[in-house]
């Protein structure tokens, strides 16, 4: 999974590349986890729906996939027990997990305030490189000098 | 940043679930739902008679107030049917198709009597009334007349009747009345039979008459003593004497007239009082209370106020139980039953 | 002129919102019916969440509520075989005591308990999820929350309700054959007499509809009140109370329209 940068310039044109997208789906700090659910439980739902695939199959991809990012200590945890970091694999493995053509991490300094995030994305993407899903960056244009030069 | 080394994957725990035998659990609460559901209907239907095979018996009445459909017949209190069915027959009278369970149906006889019975309060009642049970079985099918007895509609007419009775009983216990002229008249007869010229006072209406009589008879014994020595013409008097006394118009003919009429008197009496009897008697049937009254001639005179007393007594009873009903009842009426 | 103008805006509004309201929840009635009778909504994970629905609605608190229901039910037959016994009308009592409790008071008392433990919950529940986006926030992962967070509920509440409806109904039956009769079986004729009287086919088809659809009320219109719920958390209260009142409204509702089907 290859992070792609999408500069922005401002709120209206982010809503307008997230609704021009439709099959994506978005990693946004306006989308919480399920607060009643374990991190695992919330990852492994998605299948549980989308493909009918019985709980314990779903629990073991998504326990593979924490596995991967090595996340499995947050397995058991619920959101009020996280940190943003933990949050942010959370939500993105969700994201993950349903397999969709294009991920949209929306505004990462809003879902990493404590990190210098951008190195900790590439980082945390860098992990997940061997699957086939675009991940597209949205962050604004002013946040590039954070972004290390390639 | 440097990359944190890749962990062996380890194998996902399994956590206990949240709730232990969850499946067991919601299906022993549904199934066991299903089956009190199930259960209930069945027992339902059962009890609606479902599964009996039934005989019908069609009873007609003459309205179909207080009936309705599943209404039970009892025979001595057990219940041995209910009505399946109402309607109108062509003559405008009401057909009530029964359904009377195969095992009870006999208890019901060609000789059963069918009485619908409407209460005061509560709902109405068939009875069936079977009185010679080794009689022939009803057959399946079969139509008798349905009684009615309506003790709403009795009492109206029950209290007409005491009304009348009651109006009889103050006519005849009123001092003008026939019966006590009657009597007086019969004490004053008696009085005079018992005074110094007996019978003949009684006959004769007086002590002065009988004494005339006597005074005749007396006359003519002196007569005979006067006229002993006289000889053919003595015979002669007699003769006339004789006719005097006895012949057609003679005092002793109109005596014997007197008794018949009195006589006659005695037995319009025993006539008026047997009346009493018999109008007694129907007080008797008539209520309940009114049988403490016996319908002793003799007494009569003396229980006329204690039956009039009672009668009072028990219509008061009538009254407070109606004001009772009334006062308990919601729909209340103007009922108020007085003597007369 | 001038004043009315607005008043009248406000009031438009207002009933526009009242109607849209109501709307919405039947909507959501017949959504949640017509997917919780397709079979392909059900897999394993619905199902799971189903159960747990209904373990939490009904299993849990069905040992409480039956013994407070048949205490409930045991008290007002007494009153009733009692005051009967006094005015002489005995034969009434077994009647009048089964068509109050098992065909009125029961199912609406279970409604009642049933909305304030868990109408209340669910309505708070999904009023705080559509408020932090949760709802959003599953439905741009490709789930159903229909299916996932409502129709269970919505099953849940009306399995619920009709399993504490038919155990304390049953139960109570039989604490009132033990208050009529005495604790004998030989009355059973008389009691089967009485209980073929008041359950016609009618009787026992408007009980189960109405429990089916107090069921439905305890459940839908939390749903639909919380789905309703600006994103504001400030409205999470004010969410909750309105719901709350529709439902009790509703409950009286459909408890008088059956008593009016019934005895009108």
């Amino acid at each position: 999974m290859k992070p792609v940068m999408q500069w922005l310039d401002d709120d209206a044109g982010r809503r307008a590349l997230i609704a021009a997208h439709p099959e994506s789906i978005l990693v946004s700090p306006e989308l919480p986890l399920r607060a009643n659910l374990s991190v695992l439980d919330n990852i492994a739902m998605i299948p549980e729906y989308r493909e009918n695939l019985a709980y314990d199959a779903a629990a073991d991809r998504a326990w593979a996939l924490l596995g991967r990012v090595g996340q499995t200590d947050i397995a058991f945890r619920r959101d009020p027990d996280l940190n943003h970091e933990q949050r942010f694999v959370a939500k993105l493995l969700r994201a993950l997990v349903a397999n969709p053509p294009v991920i949209l991490v929306d505004r990462p300094g809003m879902l990493l305030p404590d990190l210098h995030y951008p190195p900790y994305l590439e980082n945390l993407l860098a992990r997940l490189e061997d699957l086939p899903n675009d991940c597209w960056i949205l962050d604004y244009r002013w946040n590039a000098p954070l972004y290390p030069s390639r | 940043m440097e990359r944190p080394p890749v962990p062996e994957p380890v194998k996902r725990p399994i956590v206990p679930p949240l709730v232990k035998n969850l499946e067991l659990k919601i299906g022993l609460l549904l199934s066991f739902t299903l089956l009190l559901i199930a259960a209930f209907a069945l027992y339902v239907l059962h009890a609606r008679g479902a599964f009996e095979d039934t005989r019908s018996l069609v009873l007609i009445a003459e309205n179909a107030e207080g009936i309705n459909v599943g209404m039970p017949m009892t025979f001595s209190g057990f219940p041995i049917g209910k009505v399946k069915r109402l309607d109108l027959g062509a003559k405008g009278e009401v057909r009530i198709e029964m359904a009377i369970p195969e095992r009870d149906a006999r208890w019901l006889k060609q000789t059963s009597v069918f009485l619908l019975e409407k209460n005061l309060l509560g709902a109405a009642k068939i009875k069936a009334y079977s009185t010679d049970l080794g009689d022939a079985p009803l057959p399946d099918g079969e139509t008798r007349a349905l009684l009615t007895g309506d003790i709403a509609q009795e009492i109206p007419l029950l209290v007409e009747r005491m009304k009348g009775i009651l109006t009889n009983v103050q006519a005849m216990t009123a001092g003008e009345s026939a019966i006590n002229r009657t009597l007086g008249s019969v004490a004053t007869v008696a009085d005079r039979m018992a005074g110094e010229y007996g019978i003949l006072e009684g006959v004769l209406g007086g002590p002065e008459q009988a004494m005339q009589v006597v005074g005749v008879l007396q006359k003519t014994n002196s007569l005979l003593a006067h006229l002993d020595g006289v000889s053919l013409k003595v015979d002669g008097i007699l003769a006339k004497t004789d006719s005097q006394v006895f012949g057609p118009d003679g005092v002793m003919d109109q005596t014997r007239q007197s008794v018949a009429k009195v006589n006659a008197i005695l037995g319009d009496a025993r006539d008026s009082l047997r009346k009493v009897d018999v109008i007694l008697a129907n007080a008797q049937t008539a209520s309940a209370d009114v049988t403490r009254i016996t319908g002793n001639v003799s007494a009569a005179t003396a229980d006329m106020a204690r039956l009039r007393a009672d009668v009072d007594d028990s219509l008061r009873k009538i009254n407070h139980l109606i004001n009772e009903i009334n006062r308990k009842w919601p729909f209340a009426r103007d009922v108020e039953i007085r003597t007369p | 002129m001038a004043f009315l103008t607005p008043f009248l805006t406000r009031r438009g509004a207002g009933l526009l919102g009242t109607w849209r309201i109501w709307r919405d929840t039947g909507r959501l009635a017949g959504r949640t019916l017509v997917t919780a009778c397709t079979p392909s909504a059900y897999n394993r994970a619905t199902r799971d969440v189903v159960m747990k629905q209904i373990y939490f609605t009904a299993w849990q608190i069905l040992p409480t509520f039956t013994l407070f229901a048949a205490l409930l039910a045991y008290v007002l037959i007494q009153i009733v075989v009692t005051t009967a016994a006094n005015y002489g009308l005995s034969e009434f009592a077994l009647e009048v005591s089964v068509r109050m409790l098992v065909l009125e008071i029961l199912p609406l008392l279970t409604a009642l308990f049933v909305a304030l433990r868990s109408s209340s919950a669910i309505n708070t529940e999904v009023a705080l999820m559509k408020i932090h986006g949760e709802i959003e926030a599953l439905e741009d992962a490709g789930v159903d929350t229909l299916r996932l967070e409502l129709m269970p509920r919505v099953i849940g509440g009306v399995v619920s309700v009709l399993a504490l409806v038919t155990v304390s109904s049953a139960l109570t039956l039989v604490l009132a054959y033990v208050a009529v009769y005495g604790p004998q079986l030989w009355s059973l004729p008389d009691f089967s007499r009485v209980m073929a009287k008041v359950f016609d086919a009618q009787i026992m088809l408007g009980l189960l509809l109405k429990t089916l659809a107090f069921g439905l009320a305890v459940t839908v219109i939390p749903v639909a009140e919380g789905l309703a719920t600006p994103r504001k958390l400030f409205m999470a209260p004010v969410s909750v109370l309105r719901g709350m009142v529709r439902l009790f409204f509703v409950l009286m509702l459909i408890e008088m329209l059956s008593l009016a089907y019934k005895y009108i």
